[in-house]
């Protein structure tokens, strides 16, 4: 799994993502994700290239996602395969962490 | 099932007790796909439940030793019915007997783990679970979208 970060007008920060979201995956972003939600506000994550998730990928999502909403912020999912897309919804995960598939849509619902 | 059965294909794949291991099992479903046909969306469902089941028999069965082994035999029954029998020498443990975590309302209510369990349930059309005299066995069926078949009647909760 491969992360990178992009930085956005209007202070919103585009983290991508490129791989797999298993237990690997998930160890190998898990310290950057945390770095970005204890210091960004908006981030939309960039899910595109995530070709698979599960239980341990869920749990880098929404760590950092609680952490931005502690501290008065925002994050959005954009743009997951439908297969991603529909592990998110089995745990419920869309109902709290908004999904995207328009991408001026999620941006502008982080400003 | 008759190991001399013509109609059925197997495969087997063995892993240490090693959270590492786990990578070994998508390339190795990669192949199986291309071999037999499988979908790709019950390839998917196949990859998640596999790594939520090895992910807990490595982390809460073995407690994290990485001295044990874990058995993977693959099971293509044709006509898009296809089976994996994991099989593990730790402590009894039935993960359909766990009951899933309430969906959660609000971002700060998730907290833990159990929705390993929720997604396995929700991704396998089947899942049996034995004990054994060392260990566990467990057999997860998918039957391919489109087939006109139905997975076994198999306790499931």
């Amino acid at each position: 799994m491969q992360i990178s970060t992009e930085e956005l007008e209007g202070g919103v920060t585009r983290v991508v993502l490129d791989g797999r979201l298993d237990i690997a995956g998930s160890q190998a972003i898990d310290l950057k994700m945390n770095v970005i939600a204890g210091t960004k506000k908006a981030v939309l994550v960039d899910m595109q290239k995530v070709s698979f998730i599960g239980s341990m990928g869920l749990r880098t999502l929404v760590a950092p996602a609680q952490a931005i909403r502690g501290r008065g912020g925002k994050m959005v999912l954009f743009g997951p395969t439908e297969m991603v897309e529909s592990v998110l919804k089995s745990s419920a995960i869309d109902t709290l962490i908004p999904i995207h598939h328009d991408f001026q849509g999620a941006v502008a619902a982080l400003r | 099932m008759d190991s001399h059965d013509a109609n059925t294909d197997r495969e087997c794949l063995t892993l240490e007790s090693k959270l590492s291991e786990i990578a070994r099992v998508p390339p190795w479903l990669e192949s199986l796909a291309a071999l037999h046909s499988i979908p790709s969306r019950t390839q998917f469902a196949m990859d998640l439940c596999l790594e939520e089941v090895l992910s807990n028999i490595i982390r809460h069965g073995y407690g994290g030793e990485s001295s044990h082994e874990i058995v993977i035999r693959y099971q293509n029954h044709r006509n898009g019915f296809f089976t994996f029998v994991v099989e593990d020498h730790a402590p009894l443990f039935n993960p359909l007997t766990v009951p899933c975590p309430p969906v959660p309302r609000a971002l700060e209510d998730i907290s833990g783990g159990g929705q390993g369990i929720r997604l396995l349930k929700q991704s396998a059309d089947a899942i049996e679970h034995e004990p054994m005299s060392n260990g566990n066995r467990l057999t997860i069926s998918f039957v391919a979208p489109g087939s006109s078949l139905a997975a076994p009647c198999v306790s499931q909760s």
